[in-house]
C-alpha cells in the first residue's frame, strides 16, 4: 500500500487539511470542517452506491442518529465526548446490520424509496421520543465543554477529530476497494445474480457495507452536532441533505475514492462561495442547479470521470 | 430588490453630504431568504433595514463624541442550520462583525447563538422564542420576544374570562417552538383550571389536516389552540374554515400576525393570534419613535401594516443602539452591561433581561397582547387588540359567528 501513489495523496489530503486552518485562521477551519463532514458523506455513501451499486437515498439517518445518541450520551448521561463518539457509532453499526439484513432484499427503486422511508421513520420516532427531547430537540450545555477547555478551545479539538475520521473515511474506502470483500462488492455492482452464482454471499456482503458505511457518518453526527451546541430532529434528519451527499458523489465521480472526497469538498467550497458572493448570493441557487445540470448531461462521470478521459494516466494515480 | 436599492439609493444621497462619519459599526446577521422561512424571515430583515436607514439618515450612532454609520453583512441561511455557524463565524472573523443580530425562528438562533459565546460577540435575538437558549450558560445573548411558554397566556386568560366551561383542543407544529409554546400553554390552562380535551402535534409538513380535524370534532372541543409557522398556520385556517367547523374560538400560532394571511379571506374572519405587538397598541416610548410613527413610516416604504416580525427586528435595532450610547463605546461587555442594565419602555413594549447566570438574556419585560382578525362596517378585514381588554381596539368575538 505505502508505494501506491494514491496512499500518498491521501496523506497529503489529511495533511493540508490540519495544517491550513493553523495558518489559514478560524474563517478558513470553519470552512474545511463543513467539507471535511459533507467529505466523510460522501466516502461512506460511495461504499455503497460507488461500490455496491445500491442507491442509499437515506444516508443522513446515520449521521442524525449518531448525533441524537451521542449528543444523548453527553448531556443526560454525562458521558466524555471520546465515549459518546464510540458509543454512537457501535449501537448505529448494530442497528444498521440489522436494518440491513431486511431492506436489501429490495433492490433497484425499491431500495432507495426504502432508504427514504428509514429516514422519514426514525426522525418521526426520534421527534416523538420524549428522552431524545421530542422536537425540541437536546440543547449542550456551555459548561459541556470546560473539559476541552471551554466553548470555543473546543472548537479546535473538535475539527481534528473531524479530520481524523475524514482519514479513517479516506483509507476505508481504499482499503474496501483493494481487498478481495471489495471485489465482491463490485460483483454485485455489476451483476448480483451472477455474483451469486460465483459464490459470494450477497445479502452478507451487502447487510456488512451498509453497516460499515454508517459507522464514520454516526461519529461525524456527534461532531458536528456537539459543535452546533443543539440537536433538533429537523436539523439531524435533514433529507435535503443525503441527496446533496449524492449529489457530491455525481459531481466528484461515484465508485472511486478520489472521485467522493473531491465531490464533497468541491459542493460545499461552491456553495458556501455562492452563499457568500456579493455578486451571486442573491440567486446562488439558480446558479448552483444550473451548474449541476451542465455536469450530469456533459461529465456523467463526474469529475474523476472527466480527468480519465482526457488523460488516461490519471486512472493509475487517481483511485 | 429593485425597490431596496432605490430606498438605499434615496438615504445615501439625503444623508451623505451633511454627516461625516467616523467609523462604521457592523451588525451581522444571517436571513432565510430562501427556505420555508421566507416569509416569516422577510418583514425582520425590513425592519432591520428600516432602522438602519434611519439611523444613518439622522446621524448614526453617537459613541463618545463620534458618529458612527451602521453597516449591515448578511447572508442567506437557506432556512436550514447546516450553514448557521459557518457563516456567522464568517461574520465575526472575516466581516468584522462588532455586534450580531439573530437569525429567525428559535431552531437556527440556537444555532446561531453559541457563536456568541465562543468569540465574545452581543447577540440581540429576535424571531427566537424558545427559552432553552437561554438556559446554556450564555453571557451576551438578549432576547427581544416574550419567551415561548408564555405565547399562549393571553389566548387563556380570555378564554377563561368569556367561557370558563370551553373544551380546549392545543393542536400544534410538532417543532421545537410550538411545542415548547404548548406545554407552557398546557401548564397555564392547567392553573387556570380550563378543560385541555385534546393534545395533539402534527409533522411541519402537514398540508391535509382533516383526520386530526375529525378527531377534534369526537372530542367535543369548542376551543382551538396551536400551530406553528405560517405554511402550517394558514392551510390549517384554511381547512378548518373549508370543514366549517363549529368552534367558538381559534387562535394560532405566528401565522395569522403576518400580512399574508389576510389572502385567506374569510377563512382569516375571527382567527385570533398572539402577537408581541401590534400597530395599536399604545406605549408612551423612553427612547425611538411610537407605534404610530413606525407603523407609518414602515407602511411608507414597504405599503404593508408591520406585524410583530418586523416590529421586533426594528425595535432590536433601537435597543442596541440605546445601549451603545449608554454604554459610550462598542466593547462587547459594555455594551452587555448597558443591556443587561436595560429596564426601558419602547414602541414594541417594555424591554428588561434576566441578569442571573441560569437564564441570562430571556426577555422578562416584555409582554403579549392577543389580536384578531374581524370585519369592518364594510366588511373588510383588518386585525384588531382583543386582550387585555383594557389595551385593546375591540373587543373580542366569542364565540365567532360566521
Amino acid at each position: 500500500m505505502l508505494k501506491k501513489p494514491f496512499f500518498w495523496i491521501m496523506v497529503a489530503t489529511v495533511i493540508a487539511f490540519v495544517v491550513m486552518p493553523i495558518f489559514g485562521g478560524i474563517g478558513v477551519r470553519e470552512s474545511l470542517f463543513l467539507a471535511a463532514v459533507y467529505m466523510i458523506l460522501a466516502l461512506n455513501l460511495n461504499l455503497m452506491i460507488g461500490y455496491t451499486g445500491y442507491v442509499n437515498f437515506g444516508s443522513i439517518v446515520f449521521f442524525g442518529l449518531g448525533g441524537t445518541l451521542g449528543i444523548y450520551a453527553i448531556t443526560v448521561m454525562g458521558w466524555p465526548l471520546w465515549a459518546a463518539l464510540i458509543g454512537a457509532a457501535v449501537v448505529v453499526a448494530l442497528l444498521a446490520l440489522l436494518l440491513g439484513l431486511g431492506i436489501l432484499r429490495l433492490r433497484g427503486a425499491y431500495f432507495a424509496l426504502a432508504t427514504i422511508g428509514v429516514v422519514e421513520a426514525t426522525k418521526s420516532f426520534v421527534s416523538n421520543f420524549d428522552p431524545f427531547g421530542g422536537s425540541t430537540g437536546m440543547y449542550i450545555s456551555f459548561s459541556s465543554y470546560k473539559p476541552l477547555g471551554g466553548p470555543r478551545e473546543a472548537l479546535w479539538i473538535v475539527y481534528f477529530l473531524v479530520i481524523a475520521v475524514l482519514a479513517a473515511s479516506l483509507l476505508l474506502g481504499y482499503m474496501i476497494k483493494r481487498s478481495r470483500f471489495g471485489l465482491g462488492l463490485f460483483a454485485i455492482r455489476e451483476d448480483e445474480d451472477a455474483a451469486m452464482v460465483l459464490g459470494v454471499k450477497a445479502p452478507l456482503f451487502k447487510a456488512i457495507i451498509y453497516s460499515v458505511s454508517s459507522i464514520l457518518p454516526a461519529m461525524a453526527g456527534v461532531l458536528f452536532f456537539f459543535k452546533n451546541g443543539v440537536i433538533q430532529p429537523d436539523q439531524a434528519f435533514e433529507l435535503t441533505l443525503s441527496i446533496e451527499a449524492i449529489v457530491m458523489l455525481m459531481l466528484g465521480g461515484q465508485g472511486t475514492v478520489f472521485g467522493a472526497a473531491l465531490g464533497g469538498f468541491a459542493y460545499e467550497q461552491f456553495r458556501g462561495y455562492l452563499l457568500t458572493s456579493a455578486t451571486f448570493s442573491n440567486f446562488h441557487l439558480v446558479i448552483a442547479g444550473a451548474l449541476l445540470l451542465l455536469i450530469v448531461l456533459f461529465a456523467p462521470g463526474g469529475l474523476t470521470g472527466w480527468l480519465h478521459e482526457r488523460w488516461s494516466l490519471t486512472r493509475r494515480v487517481l483511485e | 430588490m429593485k425597490k431596496l436599492a432605490l430606498s438605499l439609493l434615496i438615504s445615501a444621497s439625503l444623508t451623505a453630504p451633511a454627516i461625516s462619519y467616523a467609523k462604521d459599526i457592523v451588525i451581522g446577521f444571517t436571513t432565510s431568504e430562501t427556505g420555508k422561512l421566507n416569509a416569516d424571515s422577510t418583514p425582520q430583515l425590513q425592519g432591520f433595514e428600516l432602522w438602519r436607514d434611519q439611523v444613518n439618515a439622522a446621524g448614526g450612532i453617537k459613541v463618545g463624541n463620534d458618529h458612527y454609520k451602521v453597516k449591515f453583512v448578511k447572508y442567506d441561511d437557506q432556512s436550514t442550520a447546516s450553514r448557521v455557524q459557518q457563516l456567522y463565524v464568517r461574520l465575526v472573523t472575516q466581516d468584522n462583525a462588532n455586534f450580531l443580530f439573530s437569525p429567525y425562528s428559535s431552531g437556527l438562533t440556537a444555532t446561531a447563538a453559541i457563536i456568541s459565546e465562543q468569540y465574545g460577540k452581543v447577540m440581540i435575538t429576535t424571531g427566537a422564542a424558545e427559552g432553552k437558549t437561554y438556559e446554556l450558560g450564555n453571557q451576551y445573548l438578549f432576547q427581544m420576544y416574550t419567551p415561548a411558554n408564555l405565547y399562549l397566556a393571553s389566548a387563556l386568560d380570555a378564554v377563561k374570562a368569556k367561557d370558563p366551561g370551553a373544551k380546549i383542543a392545543l393542536i400544534y407544529e410538532n417543532g421545537g417552538f410550538a411545542k415548547a409554546v404548548a406545554k407552557g400553554a398546557k401548564q397555564y390552562a392547567g392553573k387556570l383550571g380550563l378543560n385541555v380535551v385534546m393534545d395533539e402535534a402534527y409533522d411541519p409538513s402537514t398540508t391535509d389536516f382533516s383526520p386530526i380535524l375529525n378527531k377534534v370534532v369526537t372530542s367535543g372541543a369548542t376551543v382551538l389552540i396551536g400551530g406553528g409557522h405560517f405554511a402550517d398556520g394558514s392551510t390549517l385556517a384554511r381547512q378548518l374554515h373549508e370543514q366549517n367547523m363549529k368552534l367558538k374560538m381559534i387562535s394560532l400560532l405566528v401565522a395569522p400576525d403576518v400580512p399574508k394571511f389576510v389572502e385567506l379571506g374569510d377563512a382569516a374572519y375571527g382567527v385570533s393570534v398572539p402577537s408581541q405587538w401590534e400597530p395599536e397598541v399604545k406605549f408612551t416610548p423612553d427612547f425611538g419613535p411610537t407605534a404610530a410613527q413606525f407603523t407609518k413610516e414602515y407602511k411608507a416604504r414597504y405599503h404593508v401594516t408591520p406585524g410583530y416580525h418586523a416590529a421586533g427586528g426594528y425595535a432590536s435595532g433601537i435597543v442596541l443602539e440605546h445601549a451603545i450610547e449608554q454604554a459610550g463605546s462598542l466593547d462587547t461587555d459594555k455594551v452587555a452591561a448597558a443591556l443587561n442594565k436595560m429596564n426601558a419602555t419602547t414602541f414594541y413594549g417594555n424591554i428588561q433581561f434576566a441578569t442571573d447566570k441560569s437564564d441570562h438574556g430571556l426577555q422578562i419585560g416584555h409582554d403579549m397582547v392577543l389580536a384578531q382578525w374581524q370585519k369592518d362596517s364594510q366588511g373588510k378585514l383588518g386585525k384588531q387588540v382583543v386582550w387585555p381588554a383594557a389595551a385593546g381596539t375591540a373587543p373580542l368575538i366569542y364565540p365567532i359567528s360566521k
